[in-house]
């Protein structure tokens, strides 16, 4: 997986237009990254990825950079 | 309007899956809007007792994180009328049950033949954000069914009590 396509798969997620989800894209810019999004985010990164990620590590994020960054740290994503 | 839509579990592994079933009375008061003339049971509500049988067996599974609560559909689909009078068979197997959340993959028959089919995300919310002492009956009169009976003490009990 490269970056273009780890931001559409968080855009998938997060059930956003690709065009709108870029590394600097703040969380208070998506609108469906609330606590639902965050089990969405969570449950997406176990079936995708294998990546068992706790709660408060994904509710501490705040920027779609950070979801790309805890790719990037499991080996998901080049650095 | 009860929002109970669930009779009673035939069969459950908790956490694992489950099959329950559901009598659609034809006395419902919803039949006389959807639709007159064309009774039918809403989309909706098949939907519901599907998030409410996979919810039991989560319940089951877990008192401590919480109640399930169907927070997503994935996806929903029916293939078939359910009709007035109708037993609604249905079953969920969980695909994925965490602390946090869980998905369950669901299905009404009726006849034997798959009337709807849902995948639904389930989140857990702290029990002490319901009513004091809320239950589910439905549940504790399954579990209940699979406790055996106490054994007898040995006096009461004619095959065991001493000579």
């Amino acid at each position: 997986m490269n970056q273009k396509e780890a931001l559409a798969w968080i855009a998938q997620i997060f059930e956003e237009s690709p065009d709108r989800i870029a590394i600097s894209t703040p969380r208070s810019d998506v609108p469906a990254w609330d606590s639902l999004g965050v089990l969405s985010l969570m449950a997406g990164l176990d079936e995708t990825f294998g990546i068992v990620a706790n709660g408060a590590e994904l509710n501490r994020m705040q920027s779609v950079g950070d979801i790309v960054t805890l790719l990037q740290q499991h080996g998901k994503l080049p650095t | 309007m009860r929002f109970i839509l669930v009779d009673e579990i035939q069969a459950m592994i908790p956490g694992k899956s489950i099959r329950a079933s559901k009598f659609v009375s034809p006395d419902e008061d919803y039949f006389r809007d959807h639709f007159p003339g064309f009774p039918v049971v809403p989309g909706v509500l098949l939907t519901e007792m599907m998030a409410q049988t996979a919810g039991k067996c989560l319940d089951a599974e877990s008192f401590e994180r919480g109640r399930s609560m169907l927070a997503r559909i994935d996806s929903a689909r029916f293939s078939a009328w359910v009709l007035p009078g109708s037993t609604a068979v249905i079953s969920a197997e969980i695909q994925t049950s965490r602390p946090e959340f869980a998905k369950a993959k669901c299905r009404v028959e009726v006849h034997s033949r798959v009337v709807a089919m849902a995948d639904l995300f389930f989140a857990f919310v702290p029990r002490d954000r319901f009513a004091a002492g809320l239950r589910d009956e439905v549940l504790e009169a399954y579990l209940a069914r699979q406790t055996p009976p106490p054994s007898l003490p040995p006096a009461a009990n004619p095959t065991l009590a001493a000579p």
